[in-house]
């Protein structure tokens, strides 16, 4: 973790005020080798001689649109962009994106977020990739293994299904969280509730089975009238 | 080009009839000048017969009567008795230059033409010829000897003549018509596309070059007025968009700092809390421009609308969820009533959960006592449209400032400044609508609730055949 804020960061704003607030931001969360340019040609300069490892940048520069140095920045180097820009249309997010940006952040943003997306990028950049491991979590005393695809009780075993799995999964993803039986079967079965109803209240059944000590009284896994279904979990 | 054949056709209708009329009214006026010019005056023929019957024989004295002598006299014309021998017994006038005795060659020569370029007829008379004589020049006469085959074909050649002249007249009206009609289907085609705001140029030529140059004129008037509305709301639109993109860049300055502060953990709680009070504000205001740039673009139909069959139910579904997910404070109950799952429209999803979204925070921001809000899609089958109602039954809004609602803030058309609230988000709900060829309907009185309802084109659902 330590590597990645020690990677070069380029900052490329033509307001001063707005680089030294960014670059304050990431001073604090702990980044040291910090640059800043305020046009294209500034850019490519210190592209070439100190070669960043991420760049942030603004789409309307003094000399230039952010996206055509986007692309004369292509040519030199690999590294990973991200957009800053107060144009919050969707052609440009789209393009932006289009031309190969990892990010596309619209003014005015939260710092917060800002340093989340860097940060998820230089990860996914620059950080060796290890096999997304499946959640395992508690429900009570039972364990819910979804890497292992089983529900675990002191003495008994049951496995899941395919479709419990992803219907699990997504529920645990989006944890005490409603989940719309829209979204849980566009996950499971990539259609429209409708014509599903059935189908997943069969499925939602035999989960519980698995999971709630008294299925028809679930404590876990909880019908929300007429919207979904809520995966309650508790923290830690 | 419905409409030019139709024209043509009562063009054609009307050119026959007109000749038709004039073929008959030519031959009844013919027909009345030569039966007058024969019987003008009295006819030659009539005079002789008059004279021939008037004159009278006793004892070898002739004499005329009076009314006979009175015809010559009118006609100036004369008259002699030639008797069987070829000699003249009696004559009236009878001018000096004449002979007094007549041959048989010379009594047929001048029975078919003229007595010394005199005009004579001739009638029997019990004692010879009566000859009665015209001055020179004062009559033309003409023999007319027709084969009687052609006087017995002359019906059948009538109504020949008559069928002939028709379709000659057909034939003329159709070349006329076709080609008015030639130099009137640009000025029809150019007057429907002015209809349509189309771009207009007639080329001026033929009969009606000036009304192709006046078509051309207007068109270039319409024209330039809908550039210069266009380019006044481009105006607009872009000064709306430069300014909330200029506000953006200050805004994150205040947005990054004030939550920086509010996070700062060497600040007394009540500076942390303050801090957290302008970054709410500058999120507020970030919302609000956001809002105003795409109410400006809705405005000015410059929203790019991408899209794509929705279900409402799903929507509805989804939207409820968030609010909940959330955390919807508990004096709010947010339901959905018996939706109809096969309700679809053709809809950008963003702007329409947009515009439902700022209807139930509608509801939740003017009731903060808490109410229940329900939410309800409908199909119309009667006009094929669908409806997403929110409901709430909170403490409404007086009837009478319902229809300012929809009006932008500070717009001519609002009676009153908005209350609370920016003001936006109810016209932009309607705008949404407007964008997808529907309509926003509120419904609201003090103590009543407030009931909106978007009303949208529904899409056939495809789902139907298979459920």
């Amino acid at each position: 973790m330590d590597d990645l804020k020690s990677k070069k960061l380029l900052i490329v704003d033509d307001e001063r005020e707005i680089r030294t607030m960014i670059e304050s931001f990431l001073r604090k969360e702990g980044f040291t080798r910090i640059y800043q340019a305020s046009g294209c040609a500034e850019t490519l300069e210190i592209c070439r001689s100190i070669k960043p490892d991420i760049a942030i940048l603004d789409v309307m520069l003094p000399d230039g649109d952010g996206f055509s140095l986007l692309t004369s920045l292509r040519q030199i180097s690999d590294m990973p962009v991200l957009f800053l820009s107060a144009r919050g249309e969707d052609e440009d997010r789209l393009l932006g994106l289009g031309l190969g940006a990892d990010d596309y952040i619209v003014k005015p943003f939260l710092p917060r977020e800002l340093i989340l997306r860097l940060t998820a990028i230089l990860r996914r950049v620059y950080l060796p990739p290890k096999r997304e491991q499946l959640p395992v979590f508690n429900l009570g005393e039972r364990i819910i293994d979804l890497e292992g695809g089983v529900v675990q009780n002191d003495s008994t075993e049951y496995s899941l299904t395919a479709k419990e799995h992803a219907l699990l999964l997504k529920l645990y993803e989006n944890k005490n969280r409603i989940v719309t039986s829209d979204a849980l079967c566009q996950a499971t079965w990539g259609d429209d509730y409708y014509g599903y109803e059935n189908t997943l209240m069969v499925h939602i059944r035999r989960i519980r089975e698995k999971i709630e000590n008294n299925p028809s009284s679930p404590e876990y896994l909880l019908t929300i009238r007429g919207l979904g279904y809520k995966l309650m979990v508790k923290e830690g | 080009m419905e409409s030019i054949i139709r024209i043509l056709k009562r063009f054609i209708i009307a050119t026959i009839a007109i000749s038709i009329f004039l073929l008959i009214f030519n031959f009844i006026l013919l027909g009345v000048w030569i039966f007058k010019g024969m019987n003008q005056g009295q006819s030659p023929s009539a005079v002789v017969q008059n004279v021939a019957k008037g004159l009278h024989v006793s004892f070898d004295a002739y004499s005329l009567n009076s009314s006979a002598e009175d015809m010559l006299k009118q006609n100036h014309a004369w008259a002699m008795l030639i008797d069987n021998n070829g000699h003249v017994v009696w004559d009236y006038m009878l001018p000096d230059d004449l002979p007094k005795t007549y041959s048989l060659t010379d009594v047929s020569k001048f029975t078919r033409n003229y007595l010394m370029d005199y005009p004579v007829f001739v009638w029997e008379h019990d004692e010879g010829v009566v000859v009665v004589g015209y001055p020179k020049g004062s009559l033309a006469k003409y023999q007319h000897i027709l084969p009687t085959s052609w006087i017995s074909s002359f019906p059948l050649r009538i109504a020949s003549l008559l069928v002939v002249n028709i379709v000659l007249a057909l034939l003329l009206s159709l070349i006329i018509g076709s080609r008015l009609i030639r130099s009137i289907r640009p000025l029809t085609q150019g007057i429907q596309d002015l209809a349509e705001d189309k771009e207009v140029y007639i080329e001026p030529k033929g009969i009606l070059s000036n009304l192709a140059q006046s078509v051309n004129g207007a068109s270039i008037l319409l024209q330039q007025k809908s550039n210069s509305l266009k380019s006044r709301d481009e105006a607009r639109l872009n000064w709306i968009a430069v300014i909330s993109h200029d506000i953006r860049t200050p805004l994150s300055m205040v947005l990054g700092y004030a939550s920086e502060l509010e996070e700062n953990n060497y600040l007394t709680a009540e500076q942390r809390s303050q801090a957290g009070i302008i970054r709410q504000q500058a999120e507020k205001l970030k919302f609000l421009v956001n809002d105003l740039n795409l109410v400006s673009k809705l405005e000015y139909e410059m929203q790019p609308l991408d899209k794509k069959p929705i279900r409402l139910s799903v929507l509805a579904r989804q939207i409820v969820s968030e609010f909940i997910n959330n955390g919807l404070d508990e004096r709010f109950i947010l339901e959905i009533e018996s939706l109809d799952e096969n309700i679809q429209v053709n809809a950008d999803e963003r702007l329409l959960i947009r515009a439902i979204t700022n209807l139930i925070q509608n509801s939740i921001n003017h009731n903060p006592d808490g109410c229940q809000i329900l939410l309800q899609t409908s199909f119309n089958e009667s006009n094929d449209t669908c409806s997403f109602t929110v409901t709430d039954n909170g403490k409404g809004i007086s009837h009478n400032e319902l229809t300012d609602l929809l009006e932008l803030p500070y717009s001519s058309k609002r009676k009153q400044p908005s209350k609370n609230g920016h003001g936006l988000g109810l016209p932009m709900v309607a705008r949404i609508a407007r964008a997808h060829q529907g309509l926003l309907m509120i419904s609201s009185d003090i103590g009543k609730g407030f009931s909106a309802e978007i009303v949208l084109p529904s899409i056939i659902s495809d789902q139907k055949i298979k459920g």
